[in-house]
C-alpha cells in the first residue's frame, strides 16, 4: 500500500509505502490478512504524517481512499474478520466461474453487472463460501471489500463507494442497486452487503483514539473513494471522447471512460461506475510486467544480487539491438492463463515461428513485443466500440521508454505518458479535490491533466507489428485443444512432494 | 591417508577437544551386510563424500550422494541405509558436541571462537533450513582434511587451528546452506520465505544479523533491500507482524494478555502495551474491550 500526500494545487509533498504479503494457501488461493493490512496502513499514515505534514505544519483536510476491486472479507456481527481476505487474483471459484459464464443466468448477470463471469468477481466468491465453507458463510454479518473493512476499522461505517461496488458482480450498473439475481445466486440479501454510497462520500467521523494518535483533527474527513482502475484512468485524465489510458504493472488493462456501457455478445469487457452516467470501461490482462520479471529471474545477467531493476535495464538495451519484429519470433505471453480478451485460463505460454538464426537477443525483445501484442490486442477490440485518437500509459513497465514507444507503433497513435508521480495516486487526488470544490466536477478535473512527454507512431513500424499480429491473433485463439490438454498434463504430472523434486 | 576412526574417550589425540566426539576416514570397497546400522547420536554429524556413490537415509527419507556433496545430520536425526549396507566409495566425518538450548536450539560450544549472537544464528539457522544435503561442496572435504592432518601432526598451535578450521566448517556449511535455498534473482520469494518462518516464531527475540541469515545475506544488504521493497525496516516489519498476530489474539477471549505479549515475541506486557498503544492508538486491554463488546 501506498500513502500519497498531495497539497491543494496538487503537487505531490511526500509519499511512503509499506508491504503486506500475499498468502497462497492452496492451489488457486490468493489471500491477505486484513489486521496486518489495517495496521500497516495506521503505521504508514503516521509515519509520512510525522515526516511530512505534521512538521511543516500543514493541516489535513481529507483522506481519500482507493483501493484493489474484487476483494471479499467476511467478518462476525462485532466486525471482526472471519479468516483472511480474498484477493482478486484468488482462482479457488474457477470451476463455478466456468459453468456460470456458459449459461443464460450468466449472460443476465454480465449485462446487469458490467462485471466479467471470472473467478476473480466476489459474486463467484461469496458463492464458493456459501457452498465450501459453511460455517464461515453462517458466521458471517457482512461480506466486505478490503477497503470498507479499513474505512470501518478508522470510523465504525459499514460503506461501499460506487466504483469498488460495481466490479463485485453484484451491482446492477445501470440502476445502482445491489442485483437481485446475483444475490440470489451469492445466496444472500443486501443487508449482508456495507451501504452504497458515491465516492465522494465522507464516511463519519475518525474514531477519537486515531485522531489523538494520528494527530488528526475530528474535522479531517474519511472519503471513501474509488477502484484502482478507476482512478488510474481518471488520474490520466481520460475523460471525454477519443482517450484511452494503458495500465502495465504487474498485470495490465487498457480502458476507456464515458456515459455508455461497452456491450459485448462474448463478455469480453468490464464497465465500472465511477459516478453518475460515467462508466470506466475495457480488458484486463494477467500477463505484463510480471512476465517479464520472469523471464528476466531466468535469463537476465545478476550482477548483484536481487538487482532485477538493473537487469531489465540490459535486457532492454539487448532487445533494442534486434530489429522490430524479433526477425519473426513471436511470444504468446500466457504464463498466467488470460482474461481479456481470450478469457481463457487454461492459456499458456509460447514461443512461435523459431528458425536458426535467432540468438538469445530475439528471446528478449520477442518476449516484450508478446506482452504488447496482448495489450494491444485488447485495444483493438476496444477500438471497435470506441474510436480511439490518444492514448496514455502508466504502470511501471508501460512507461519503460523502450516499451512506450512499442505502444505507440503497434497501436500507431500517439502516446502520452505521466513523467511524475502516479496516476492512480493524482486520480484519487482529483477526486478528493472535485469534492472540496476546487473542481466543479470530474469532467473539468480531467480535463486539466497534461501529459507533456508524447511518443509518436512510425508508420513504417506500424506496418511490420501489424503484419506479425496477424499471426499472434490467430495463434492465441487456435490453440485452445491444445492449452487445455498441456494444463491437464501439467497438473496431472505436478510434484508435489518436495523431496522428489530434483 | 588411511582409513582411521578417532573417538572421544578412546582416542590420545581427541584428548584437547572434548567438542569433537568423533572423527574419520573410511574407504568402503566392496558391499557388505550390516556394515552400516541406522543410528542416532546426541552429537552433530558432518558427512563429506569424496569417491564413489552412497545411498542413504536421513530422517528416513532416501537421499543419493556423490563426490563433492555433504550430509548434514542434526542431533537426534537417524542415519542409515536399506539393508544397512554402506555403498562403494569413500568419505571422511566428525560429530561434534554442540549445546542443547531450552528452547529446543542447538548452538556450538565456547571452543569455537564464534560470538555468542553469532554462535546463536548459526545454530538456528541449521535448525531452520535443516537440509540434509548440500550438493556440490567439496570445500567441506578440505577442512576436514586439513583438521586431520593438524590432529596427526600436532605442529605448533594445533590446538588453535582445529579449533578454528572447525568453525570454520560450521560457518561455510551455513552459508552454503542459505545459498543453496535461495536464488538471488528473486526478492519477492526470498521475503515471503523470511516472512514465513518469522511467522513460525515469533516469540523468538530476532536480531536483523539472524533474519539477514535466514535467507544467506549479509546485514548491509539485507537491511537495503528489505526498506526498498517493504517500507520498513527489517525490525519495524517483524513488529508489524508482531502487532498484527495480537490483534487476531486479543480478538479471542481466552488468552492472556500477558501471554499474547509473550507469544507475539515482546519481552514483557509493558513493553507490548506502549508498542501498541503508539501504533493503534488503543492499550490492549481497552482494544479487547471494544472488540468482546457484544459476545
Amino acid at each position: 500500500m501506498r500513502v500519497f500526500a498531495y497539497d491543494l494545487s496538487g503537487v505531490v509533498i511526500g509519499s511512503m509505502k509499506g508491504y503486506y504479503p500475499t498468502f497462497h494457501t492452496g492451489p488457486d488461493y490468493s489471500e491477505q490478512d486484513p489486521e496486518q493490512i489495517f495496521i500497516t496502513t495506521l503505521y504508514v499514515l503516521k509515519n509520512i504524517l510525522n515526516e511530512h505534514i505534521h512538521v511543516k505544519k500543514y493541516k489535513v483536510a481529507s483522506i481519500c481512499f482507493c483501493a484493489a476491486m474484487h476483494s471479499v472479507l467476511a467478518v462476525d456481527k462485532n466486525g471482526n474478520p472471519i479468516g483472511n481476505a480474498i484477493t482478486w487474483a484468488d482462482n479457488r471459484a474457477k470451476k463455478e466461474a466456468q459453468e456460470l459464464r456458459n449459461s443464460p443466468l450468466g449472460k443476465k448477470l454480465y449485462e446487469a453487472t458490467g462485471t466479467p463471469i471470472h473467478p476473480m468477481s466476489p459474486l463467484l466468491k461469496i458463492a464458493w463460501i456459501r457452498n465450501y465453507d459453511k460455517e464461515r458463510f453462517k458466521q458471517t454479518s457482512k461480506f466486505l471489500s478490503i477497503k470498507s473493512y479499513i474505512v470501518h476499522q478508522l470510523t465504525g461505517e459499514y460503506m461501499v463507494d460506487y466504483s469498488i461496488a460495481s466490479a463485485t458482480g453484484l451491482l446492477n450498473i445501470h440502476n445502482r442497486t445491489w442485483e437481485d439475481d446475483a444475490l440470489k445466486y451469492a445466496g444472500i440479501t443486501a443487508s449482508r452487503l456495507p451501504e452504497l454510497a458515491p465516492v465522494f462520500t465522507a464516511a463519519g467521523k475518525l474514531k477519537k483514539a486515531y485522531q489523538q494518535s494520528l494527530r488528526l483533527s475530528a474535522e479531517t474527513k474519511i472519503l471513501i473513494g474509488s477502484s484502482d482502475g478507476c482512478m488510474a484512468t481518471l488520474g490520466d485524465g481520460v475523460k471525454g471522447e477519443g482517450k484511452a489510458t494503458i495500465t502495465i504493472e504487474d498485470s495490465g488493462a487498457v480502458r476507456v471512460m464515458g456515459s455508455a456501457v461497452l456491450k459485448d455478445e462474448q463478455m469480453r469487457f468490464f464497465n465500472y461506475l465511477l459516478t453518475d452516467n460515467c462508466y470506466v470501461s475495457g480488458g484486463p490482462t494477467n500477463n505484463g510486467g510480471n512476465i517479464f520479471e520472469w523471464f528476466t529471474r531466468q535469463f537476465g545477467d545478476f550482477t548483484s544480487p536481487y538487482d532485477t531493476g538493473n537487469s531489465i535495464q540490459l535486457l532492454m538495451e539487448e532487445a533494442s539491438k534486434v530489429p522490430l519484429g524479433s526477425d519473426g519470433l513471436l511470444f504468446l505471453p500466457y504464463l498466467l492463463g488470460e482474461r481479456a480478451p481470450i478469457w481463457n485460463a487454461n492459456a499458456r505460454g509460447a514461443y512461435f515461428g523459431l528458425n536458426i538464426k535467432h540468438e538469445r537477443a530475439h528471446f528478449i525483445r520477442a518476449t516484450i513485443e508478446g506482452i504488447l501484442y496482448e495489450i494491444y490486442s485488447i485495444g483493438k477490440i476496444l477500438g471497435e466500440q470506441r474510436s480511439i485518437k490518444s492514448l496514455s500509459v502508466n504502470g511501471s513497465f508501460g512507461v519503460i521508454p523502450f516499451c512506450t514507444g512499442m505502444i505507440a507503433d503497434m497501436f500507431n497513435k500517439p502516446v502520452r505518458v505521466r513523467q511524475q508521480f502516479h496516476s492512480v495516486s493524482f486520480g484519487t487526488y482529483l477526486l478528493s479535490a472535485t469534492e472540496m470544490g476546487i473542481y466543479k466536477s470530474l469532467d473539468e478535473a480531467a480535463q486539466t491533466v497534461e501529459l507533456p512527454n508524447v511518443f509518436k507512431p512510425n508508420k513504417q513500424h506500424h506496418a511490420i507489428y501489424a503484419d506479425y499480429f496477424s499471426i499472434f491473433e490467430k495463434l492465441s485463439t487456435k490453440l485452445f485443444a491444445e492449452f487445455e490438454a498441456i494444463g491437464n498434463l501439467q497438473e496431472k504430472y505436478a510434484v508435489t512432494d518436495p523431496s522428489l523434486k530434483k | 591417508m588411511n582409513q582411521f576412526v578417532l573417538q572421544q574417550g578412546k582416542s590420545a589425540e581427541l584428548l584437547l577437544f572434548p567438542h569433537i566426539l568423533e572423527t574419520g576416514m573410511k574407504k568402503n570397497g566392496a558391499l557388505q551386510l550390516n556394515t552400516f546400522p541406522t543410528t542416532v547420536t546426541n552429537g552433530l554429524r558432518i558427512y563429506c563424500i569424496t569417491d564413489g556413490r552412497f545411498e542413504w537415509r536421513i530422517n528416513h527419507q532416501p537421499h543419493i550422494f556423490y563426490p563433492g556433496d555433504v550430509a548434514l545430520i542434526l542431533p537426534g536425526t537417524p542415519l542409515g541405509c536399506d539393508n544397512d549396507v554402506l555403498g562403494i566409495g569413500s568419505f571422511t566425518w566428525i560429530q561434534l558436541a554442540v549445546q542443547k538450548l531450552d528452547n529446543g536450539h542447538i548452538q556450538p560450544g565456547k571452543w569455537s571462537g564464534l560470538s555468542d549472537s553469532e554462535a546463536a544464528a548459526i545454530g538456528k539457522i541449521l535448525i531452520l533450513n535443516s537440509l540434509p544435503v548440500l550438493s556440490g561442496f567439496s570445500e567441506a572435504g578440505k577442512i576436514l582434511k586439513c583438521i586431520h592432518t593438524e590432529l596427526f601432526g600436532m605442529e605448533v598451535a594445533y590446538q588453535a587451528r582445529v579449533n578454528y578450521q572447525i568453525a570454520e566448517l560450521l560457518i561455510q556449511l551455513t552459508r552454503k546452506m542459505t545459498r543453496q535455498t535461495h536464488s538471488t534473482r528473486d526478492f519477492p520469494k526470498t521475503f515471503m520465505h523470511l516472512e514465513a518462518v518469522l511467522r513460525q516464531d515469533l516469540a523468538h527475540q530476532w536480531t536483523v544479523e539472524e533474519m539477514a541469515a535466514v535467507v544467506g545475506m549479509g546485514t548491509t544488504l539485507f537491511t537495503e533491500k528489505v526498506k526498498s521493497y517493504s517500507g520498513f525496516s527489517p525490525i519495524n516489519y517483524l513488529i508489524n507482524i508482531r502487532i498484527s498476530e495480537a490483534i487476531k489474539l486479543l480478538k479471542r477471549p481466552d488468552i492472556s494478555v500477558t501471554d499474547i505479549a509473550l507469544d507475539t515475541g515482546f519481552y514483557s506486557s509493558q513493553h507490548f502495551s506502549t508498542t501498541f498503544k503508539k501504533l493503534t492508538g488503543y492499550r490492549p486491554s481497552e482494544f479487547r474491550k471494544n472488540h468482546l463488546r457484544n459476545t
